[in-house]
């Protein structure tokens, strides 16, 4: 019975690209297995450094040499999608029957537009505070108290005492004290990147949506709300706590260097996302802890963010292709990639493996898997057309109010003035 | 140095002097920084920032980069670390460079020859063209280049790269001109009364007569070539053929976390520094001369 016809032909080599050098492990592993239950199908992964990742995609796309599939990023594939280069994979989940309920949220919405599919969700993030327990212990901050910070823009609320508490001056004296020296502060309480871009994915935006701030009208919608005031008044309070001297000074610090300075013992507390769990563990000499994101006005809020792999509209081999992006999309593929603790994956009953696998490493992951699986937390980011002039404008307008001083409400309202004329 | 004048001016000399060790511990200080980074230990890296000694010195840096460190080993495994083949890419340096600076120097030198000494006709037209080519802003010509190996077939090869620069560059036809202007014709002419064409003068009388002009032109040609960077970044990304400059740029985002992996990075560089530094210890003064030389003449 198994002399089968097809053991004459080679196997169909499919390529498949991602950035992340830390996946890379799992995914073989996945492609192994893959592999194992379809013999007629290899797998050829490569992984580009993050800078030449999108270069190489676009220039694939143009010159015919483009992945079969490859990991897509929410920024980006609303432009692939635009230019008709993404394969609309609805009338193949149609027609597999494949089950789109197990994922975690909406994360399945945040990659389809107009009844079209883009891409299966892998894996999702979400935004909490990194702690220096070895700082906390010595400001006389209790732990337990750290999972229920609230936050206003006014004056900070527990959130704001906190990081005053956290902030130490030349002379020794902490942000709550009297005679505090603003100008002269050797740790801050909090390090936070001063070039946020349009998303503020782990700087601003959850403050600003638990302040009642949105984005917009939702997922592709054609009209931003950068002008509202509760958004301006969130960056009036960064601006203000950092002349306090509780905020790292903008100047000094971006996102690529933020860690770093976490890590040198500049601050006691920054703001990042999950995939930085394993960075953190292994580059601080001092024990890190985790804790969830204040709560503001309007609860806690957190922009939760997921990658999904997209097949390519000029892949030769298309149907292999979307066996492997099915398989990946799958509880027993995202099984695989839980267990190597790098990201949270999307089928929302392998979350737990992760947060066991991340646990046996040393990190307790509870306060983002808290967060990142209550819908009442997480806000999508905000996918829309444009999305590189929307970054251009909105750039520029933040750089001025954090590094030149810029009164937050007008320039926030001419970029958004901008902004939505891209969508005239 | 005069010794009136210094006996009778000490500050001045003092002065001087305080002068050129500011420069140069200025000019020399971020290389150092480089270096200790390269050899600092990942871990220590962001609490010895201020240090001017590496903590924890290693070489494990450079085993990783150059892969030579032995994939079972447990420090390889931490996240933050970049991927690269770093030995692949140095040797790609090397192949680029030997494919555009042996033939650009021969062809440069035929072309200068020819601009020197041969009489045709429209000599002076031809070479006023290139004069003005050396206007051209080289990045004006990156996407009509870019096109043509793209039509060719060539890109990520070791030919697409090299094509731009391998035939000649306006400068080294200009400067190699200017040399062979520079020396009389007597010997040329005695050898061609005596029968020798126009081959056997170039190879056998003006190229020997010229050795010094030739070595200094390939030695600055070599470190421009080496140190390159847009042009393969834009025909070359394969790892493959990658060069060093272009290694170094991916290397910067491969760690995953966004945050550079600094060690890493700062090794590489320290590699990519090496050679042209041994070819300056070794060979500046001469450059130098050579080039001061041309200016007296």
């Amino acid at each position: 019975m198994l002399i089968s016809a097809v053991s004459a032909h080679a196997a169909t080599e499919i390529s498949y690209w991602l950035w992340d050098t830390n996946q890379l492990p799992a995914y073989k592993a996945c492609a192994a297995e893959f592999q194992k239950q379809n013999p007629d199908i290899t797998v050829k992964i490569t992984q580009t450094a993050w800078s030449d990742y999108w270069t190489g995609i676009s220039t694939g796309f143009v010159s015919g040499s483009a992945p079969d599939v490859f990991t897509d990023h929410l920024a980006r594939y609303p432009e692939f999608a635009l230019n008709e280069q993404l394969v609309d994979l609805a009338p193949l989940i149609k027609q597999d029957k494949v089950d789109t309920g197990i994922y975690v949220g909406d994360l399945f919405k945040l990659w389809s537009k107009d009844g079209k599919q883009y891409g299966l969700p892998k894996d999702w993030d979400t935004i909490a505070i990194f702690y220096n327990k070895d700082m906390m212990k010595a400001a006389g901050v209790d732990p337990a108290t750290l999972a229920n910070l609230d936050w206003n823009p006014k004056d900070g609320g527990s959130f704001q005492k906190l990081i005053a508490k956290l902030s130490i001056d030349a002379a020794g004296k902490d942000g709550t004290a009297a005679g505090f020296d603003s100008k002269k502060v050797n740790q801050y309480g909090l390090i936070m990147p001063g070039n946020p871009d349009a998303y503020g994915q782990s700087e601003w935006s959850h403050f600003a949506v638990s302040n009642g701030f949105k984005f917009n009208d939702g997922l592709w919608a054609s009209k931003f709300y950068y002008d509202s005031p509760k958004l301006a008044e969130t960056f009036q309070w960064i601006v203000d706590a950092g002349k306090k001297g509780f905020i790292i000074p903008a100047k000094d610090c971006n996102d690529s260097n933020a860690p770093g300075l976490f890590a040198a013992g500049k601050g006691a507390t920054v703001l990042h996302g999950s995939w930085m769990i394993n960075w953190y563990k292994e580059n601080c000499k001092f024990e890190v802890g985790i804790a969830p994101l204040a709560k503001g006005p309007e609860g806690r809020k957190s922009m939760f963010n997921g990658l999904a792999d997209s097949i390519w509209i000029g892949s030769k081999h298309k149907p292999e292709a979307w066996k492997w992006v099915k398989f990946l999309g799958s509880p027993e593929a995202q099984k695989i990639v839980a267990s190597y603790a790098v990201v949270f994956p999307a089928v929302r009953e392998n979350v737990d493996i992760a947060k066991a696998a991340f646990a046996k490493k040393g990190m307790d992951v509870t306060p983002f898997v808290e967060e990142g699986t209550d819908s009442k937390v997480t806000f999508l980011f905000p996918v829309t057309d444009h999305a590189s002039d929307v970054v251009r404008i909105m750039r520029a307008a933040i750089d001025r109010i954090m590094l030149s001083g810029a009164n937050p409400a007008s320039t926030l309202k001419s970029a958004n003035d901008e902004v939505n004329a891209l969508f005239q | 140095m005069n010794t009136a004048e210094t006996s009778s001016n000490p500050w001045g000399h003092r002065i001087g002097m305080a002068v050129l060790i500011i420069l140069a511990i200025v000019s020399l200080l971020p290389i150092w920084i480089a270096v200790k980074t390269a050899f600092t230990d990942t871990g220590a890296i962001y609490t010895s920032a201020s240090s001017l000694l590496p903590k924890d010195a290693t070489l494990f840096n450079f085993q990783r980069v150059l892969g030579l460190a032995n994939p079972a080993d447990p420090r390889l495994a931490k996240s933050g670390l970049g991927k690269i083949d770093f030995l692949r890419a140095l040797l790609n340096s090397v192949i680029f460079t030997a494919m555009v600076v042996i033939p650009q120097i021969l062809f440069s030198s035929m072309a200068a020859f020819a601009f020197a000494r041969l009489k045709f006709p429209g000599r002076n037209f031809i070479f006023f063209l290139f004069i003005t080519a050396t206007m051209i802003p080289g990045a004006v010509l990156f996407i009509p280049n870019f096109i043509l190996m793209k039509e060719l077939g060539w890109l990520n090869t070791f030919q697409g790269m090299a094509a731009p620069y391998a035939l000649m560059t306006p400068f080294s036809i200009f400067f190699l001109r200017q040399m062979f202007l520079g020396t009389p014709a007597e010997l040329e002419e005695a050898a061609y009364i005596d029968g020798a064409g126009i081959m056997t003068i170039f190879f056998k009388i003006m190229l020997p007569l010229h050795t010094g002009s030739l070595a200094t032109l390939t030695i600055l040609t070599s470190i421009a070539m080496w140190n390159e960077f847009f042009w393969p970044f834009l025909i070359g990304r394969n790892p493959a053929v990658q060069v060093m400059a272009v290694a170094i740029n991916s290397f910067r985002t491969q760690s995953a976390a966004g945050t550079p992996d600094w060690t890493g990075l700062m090794a590489c560089t320290v590699l990519g520094i090496i050679p042209v530094a041994l070819l300056l210890i070794f060979f500046g003064r001469k450059v130098v001369e050579s080039i001061q030389f041309s200016g007296g003449k």
